[in-house]
């Protein structure tokens, strides 16, 4: 008996051991470029939904723009866009034209009117400079509205200086850094710099090797990613280069980093107002502003993420006044977690992390007025795990109505551990954008990904990914994306100083398509289009879904059934499944009564038979 | 041959027969009544092995088919990833592992129980997991997902019922105290994971070893 069973563990372990390994062997090889993900968390290979259409890069824009180094921030309205230059401390500016970016301008200085003059003050100067500008927003308004608003503006203009800004600080030629010489040179003499960038110009576009020249300045700038190239102060009021006069009625608000202050201009960059030096209690007093991303709202409310902020963003009025925190998440403390802090010493608790609220890194506006924010700094496992939301959809009163039904929460991608490339770990995401249809893309510097989420929180179909090829990025150095139009995403690598111009295909049309249909009610006509959409890919759970719904509605249970079945929609399937048991026991209820009442009579019947033959007998 | 048939052939008029049933149907009593019953069950020999071999079948294959059969809506599983060995063994090597740790540890810890004797009492406590379980997979394909509670509901109930049994079937068969029974469930617990991690370490040695002398043999092969 007990060598038998010695024998069977020996060869059930045996057997363990051979199909884990078997398991193990048949471990998925997935590297699409689009795909979704199953119910199951896998990877689905997807078509493309966004295309590569075009790699800008600022020397195809204009030979005198030499190169982006390290640009933060991208804005994109009609048809221009707007781009941060971050480290050259200008912001440039340029337009689509016929498939064609052409420059605009590259703005450096502003005008600013006699009594606005010391709103620009900094370091005992008035600077009508750039210094770092991270981010900028552009908003539409009429000459009336900005009157109304911010008060006339344009008055008699301030003269500034000749000559170089604080020219006592011995400090800049002492230390000649990298990118201030080749400030210099991009815009001091022309000539020169048009040759010697035409060159860098002809490297980038000359296919990826360039790439290799442009990693080997960001060596320079900062090895391992992480740490940035320091930015360095203006020297001088530069003119700003203008190359097509437009007449738009746009404001900008531009965050102005290092100058520790937000400037609000008209499209002629005469300053407007300037946000700077907020006051309040939670600030304490060396709390110098650094405000890195904005957005402001049709009610002229400016929401500034800041470094630095942990209290969410911060709100302004449109007289500058710093009115509050916004978005600013509950802290909530376990029972546990309050019993062991009671226990602790002060010095314990003095060296236990502080519980850190959330530090938004990146912020837009929707169509109507609600705030898509992004945080990265959270930790893997809370985002695994769904404690942490990398992004939020904010309302007025700064709550998360961010809408989360999908099978997995939007984190961009939700495995991570033993990727075949060198990146790994949690998606980051540093930027957001939300489309008209409600459905927001969500930029991850990790892996160069853009992951596309409908209003439920579905993931339609991610792509990008880290790389030298088109449609790659850099790691970690993805900085910002906007989107021109509903079809349109430009995304920004500062690494490699180009931007990457997306267009949807008719794939990502017809589901915008399907998801328009879906939400006026013409539930039919969505699920028509999904069927079509099915012919591209089959993986696509979401159009079962679409289908089943339609189905559903329809009276078609048992089909819908099928439908949801595939797309592991219990929620739905369970309503189909409600319903088409009812069909089923009104069908047959008839026939069940009925068998049910004869089982119940012919014995009684049979017996009084018998009662009455045995009577008779008797009788 | 026809030995072999007239053999099965007796054991199902026989004597054999009856004895089986009875040990079979015996088990619904021990559920019932746990301390008399798992007392019967060893020192009356009210239990037979081929009831509980029964047991524990039923039990794989009632695992089994809770996978398969129950309805989508409270069925979690990915067929891709679904092996119906793996999953017998997932109930076979702990039950295997469960008796051999128990035995033993209770061996050490003064217990009266075979190890066979320990093995039927521990497939008789499971008899519950059959029992409700079958009827509870029938039953959740006419419910919808908000009904579907009633079925974990049952199921999970099941299992505590089998869990407690086990502990009777323990304190029973080793003529045990309450607490007595409790160490030596848990000492037997970490005797699994102690078998579990010397059976790994013997097999990855043993894998070492082959790899070792079929490199040995493959160079000798190439040096040819």
């Amino acid at each position: 008996m007990k060598t038998s069973t010695k024998r069977l563990v020996v060869l059930l372990m045996l057997l363990c051991m051979l199909l884990s390994s078997i398991s193990s062997a048949l471990a998925d090889d997935d590297d699409w470029y689009t795909y979704t993900y199953s119910y199951w968390g896998e990877e689905m290979a997807s078509p493309n939904a966004y295309a590569v259409t075009n790699i800008i890069y600022p020397t195809t824009i204009d030979p005198e723009l030499g190169k982006f180094t390290s640009p933060s921030g991208m804005f994109c309205i009609d048809d221009l866009v707007f781009v941060c230059d971050t480290n050259n401390n200008r912001i440039v500016e340029f337009q689509k034209v016929d498939g064609v970016y052409r420059l605009v301008r590259i703005i450096y200085t502003f005008q600013v009117s006699t009594q606005l003059a010391d709103r620009l003050e900094f370091e005992g100067e008035i600077d009508n400079t750039l210094f770092s500008p991270t981010d900028i927003y552009v908003k539409k308004m009429t000459l009336e509205e900005r009157i109304e608003n911010y008060g006339e503006y344009r008055g008699e203009q301030y003269v500034f200086p000749e000559g170089s800004l604080n020219p006592e600080e011995p400090e800049t030629p002492e230390n000649p850094d990298e990118n201030n010489t080749e400030n210099n040179e991009n815009t001091e003499d022309p000539d020169s710099s048009t040759s010697s960038d035409t060159e860098d110009g002809e490297g980038g576009e000359g296919g990826e090797n360039g790439e290799g020249g442009e990693n080997g300045e960001g060596g320079e700038n900062g090895e391992g990613g992480e740490q940035q190239p320091k930015p360095v102060k203006p020297t001088e009021r530069k003119p700003n280069v203008v190359r097509e006069q437009l007449d738009r009625e746009y404001d900008f608000f531009i965050a102005d980093s290092q100058h520790c202050r937000v400037l609000h201009c008209d499209y002629n960059l005469n300053v407007v107002s300037v946000i700077r030096d907020p006051k309040d209690d939670t600030l304490g007093d060396d709390y110098i502003f650094h405000p890195e991303h904005l957005v402001t709202d049709n009610a002229y409310r400016t929401y500034v993420q800041a470094q630095g902020g942990l209290n969410g963003f911060m709100e302004f009025d449109k007289t500058g006044t710093f009115t509050g925190y916004m978005g600013a998440a509950k802290v909530t403390i376990s029972l546990i977690e309050k019993i062991w802090r009671k226990l602790k010493t002060q010095a314990q608790k003095d060296k236990s992390e502080q519980f850190v609220p959330t530090e938004y890194n990146n912020l837009s506006l929707d169509s109507r007025g609600f705030i898509y924010a992004t945080i990265s700094a959270i930790e893997d496992q809370e985002i695994w795990d769904g404690t942490a939301t990398p992004v939020r959809k904010l309302n007025a009163m700064g709550t998360d109505i961010l809408i989360r039904n999908g099978n997995h929460f939007p984190i961009g991608d939700i495995s991570w551990g033993n990727t075949k490339h060198a990146a790994s770990g949690a998606s980051r995401f540093v930027d957001v954008i939300a489309f008209n249809n409600d459905t927001y893309c969500c930029l991850d510097k990790t892996r160069g990904k853009l992951f596309v989420y409908d209003f439920q929180g579905n993931l339609l179909y991610a792509f990008g990914n880290v790389g030298y090829t088109r449609g790659r990025f850099s790691q970690n150095q993805v900085t910002a994306m906007d989107n021109m139009d509903e079809e349109t995403i430009l995304v920004l690598d500062s690494l490699r100083g180009n931007i990457t111009e997306f267009t949807m295909t008719e794939y990502g049309r017809m589901i915008n398509e399907a998801i328009r249909l879906y939400k006026i009610g013409s539930y039919d006509e969505s699920a028509d289009v999904w069927r079509t959409i099915l012919q591209y890919n089959g993986n696509l759970e979401l159009a079962y879904v679409g289908i089943g719904r339609a189905l559903l509605r329809k009276g078609e249970y048992k089909e819908a059934m099928r439908y949801f079945e595939n797309a592991h929609d219990i929620e739905n399937y369970s309503k189909a499944y409600q319903h088409y048991r009812e069909e089923v026991v009104e069908k047959y209820i008839v026939y069940a009564v009925l068998i049910l009442a004869a089982l119940i009579i012919i014995p009684k019947i049979i017996r009084k038979i018998k009662k009455m033959r045995k009577e008779i007998k008797e009788a | 041959m026809s030995k072999v048939f007239s053999g099965i052939a007796n054991f199902f008029k026989g004597e054999g027969w009856n004895h089986y049933i009875k040990t079979l149907r015996y088990s619904l009593y021990v559920i019932l009544h746990p301390f008399d019953g798992f007392w019967d069950l060893t020192h009356e020999k009210r239990g037979s092995m081929a009831a509980a071999h029964t047991i524990v079948i039923l039990t794989v294959l009632t695992h089994i088919w809770d996978r398969r059969f129950t309805s989508f809506m409270l069925n979690n599983t990915r067929w891709s990833e679904f092996s119906i060995w793996l999953n017998t063994l997932g109930i076979l090597v702990p039950l295997i592992i469960w008796v051999a740790a128990n035995w033993g540890v209770t061996t050490l810890m003064d217990g009266k129980g075979h190890f066979y004797e320990i093995y039927m009492g521990t497939a008789y406590a499971l008899t519950p997991y059959p029992l409700i379980g079958i009827p509870m997979i029938f039953l959740s394909n006419v419910v919808t997902k908000e009904e579907g509670v009633f079925y974990t509901y049952f199921n999970t109930f099941a299992l505590i019922w089998a869990g407690f049994l086990i502990l009777c079937a323990v304190l029973m068969i080793h003529d045990y105290s309450l607490g007595w029974g409790l160490v030596a469930i848990i000492v037997s617990i970490v005797g699994m994971a102690v078998i579990m991690f010397v059976v790994l370490l013997f097999f990855s040695l043993i894998s070492d070893a082959v790899v070792f002398f079929v490199s040995i043999y493959k160079e000798i092969l190439f040096r040819l």
